[in-house]
């Protein structure tokens, strides 16, 4: 059996979020966690890698330099991560993923439910969940070695459910003995003691696009950021990962972020360059020089800020939520969001 | 309106006005631009901003900031 197991820049021992603009590489062998699935089971052949940075920004670049390496080595099955809660490089490893399985190649992934990455695969990954951060390596390694070990010597794959990985978006009719009647009644009957469980997962929700604004002219608009720009010191402790919270700071009299009095804190990409003028992740010079020329009413008194970083869904939702209950009744009409 | 350079996983979540950033570490900037340079550029992707806020859209719509 060949094997090919990809990995991010940080995981192939490139380096962290300062060589996430690395271009993708070929390596014999295993390397990093590729070591981990050799020890349970799984021999890796080649490991191909890519920064983060650049598979996001050069996807196609990648993708065909990544693809045309699948192509003469030709494995029996892609490894892609584990990529845990990292929003790019599951994204970098779902895209892959998905090319892969184009090209007739099985493949096995490994991240949280709602990484963007188990959007990106379309269905084409097998993908291992998992928590969202390394702490899970242990635990995932394994299940990434037999469910690629089956798969690539082309072995049946049972249900979701049975063999432990996300459901595809594939939908199988099967006849079952009881009615959905019934089958409703025991969902609800093992829901009020605690177990709750369901036969269809739910769909992302989608908002339609609000109108156009009419008249720029005399509108509010207000900077919204997840790029984690805060005051200098970050006096209120805005978590840098996992964050619960979103904080609000007043723009009054300011005229541009500069670097002595504002600094990012998101502990997801490489914020020197953010820090060096902080207008690159909320643009607020550029915002008030449109202001002052009348080409918007005003800008809101206040940004909001957090920084989205292995952020869960429902809680970026509801950060969403408060925020706009915050700007609707202030009268603001636009948002600019700024984000990584 | 949502500026970031991965406007694809915008896109997917739903976002519904998307505009693609200059990079993940400067979404409103470009570090290789003299100051005035990338004080223009600033401009042109908020103006931009201001013009996909100001047009109806369909579902998941993603523009480039160009020139």
């Amino acid at each position: 059996m060949i094997v090919v197991h990809y990995l991010n820049q940080f995981f192939a021992g490139l380096g962290g979020e300062e060589a996430a603009g690395q271009a993708p590489a070929r390596i014999s062998g295993a390397v990093g966690p590729g070591r981990g699935l050799e020890a349970a089971g799984l021999p890796i052949d080649v490991t191909l890698t890519c920064g983060d940075d650049f598979f996001g920004e050069h996807e196609p670049e990648a993708l065909a330099r990544l693809l045309s390496w699948l192509g003469e080595i030709e494995p029996d099955v892609l490894v892609c991560g584990p990529s845990f809660g990292s929003g790019r490089y599951g994204y970098a490893c779902g895209s892959f993923a998905r090319e892969a399985g184009r090209r007739g190649i099985p493949v096995v992934g490994a991240m949280t439910p709602d990484n963007p990455g188990v959007l990106a695969a379309e269905g084409a990954a097998y993908i291992v969940p998992t928590g969202p951060s390394v702490a899970s390596m242990k635990t995932a390694l394994p299940a990434i070695a037999r469910l690629a070990h089956r798969l690539g010597s082309g072995e049946p794959v049972g249900s979701p459910a049975e063999d432990g990985y996300l459901p595809r978006g594939l939908r199988k009719n099967v006849r079952l003995s009881e009615v959905g009647a019934d089958r409703a009644i025991a969902a609800l009957l093992a829901k009020l003691s605690g177990n709750v469980r369901t036969e269809v997962e739910s769909a992302f929700d989608r908002v339609t696009a609000p109108p156009a604004i009419g008249d720029l002219g005399s509108c509010t608009l207000a900077l919204v950021t997840e790029a984690g720009c805060v005051p200098q010191g970050n006096p209120d402790h805005l978590p840098t990962r996992h964050s619960n919270i979103w904080l609000r700071y007043p723009l009054s009299g300011v005229g541009s972020l500069s670097p002595a009095r504002y600094e990012s804190v998101h502990a997801g990409f490489d914020t020197r360059t953010a820090n060096l003028d902080p207008n690159r992740l909320v643009p607020l010079d550029a915002v008030r020089t449109l202001e002052r020329e009348g080409r918007i009413g005003r800008l809101h008194a206040f940004f909001y800020t957090t920084a989205g970083v292995d952020t869960p869904m429902a809680v970026a939702a509801k950060f969403g939520q408060e925020i706009a209950s915050e700007l609707i009744p202030a009268g603001v009409q636009a948002v600019i969001l700024t984000g990584t | 309106m949502f500026i970031t350079a991965l406007p694809t996983i915008a896109q997917m979540i739903g976002a519904n006005r998307v505009l693609r950033g200059h990079a993940i570490t400067s979404p409103t900037g470009d570090p290789s631009l003299a100051a005035g340079d990338e004080a223009d550029l600033r401009r042109r992707i908020v103006e931009r901003a201001l013009e996909m806020l100001s047009t109806d859209v369909g579902p998941s719509t993603a523009w480039e900031v160009s020139r």
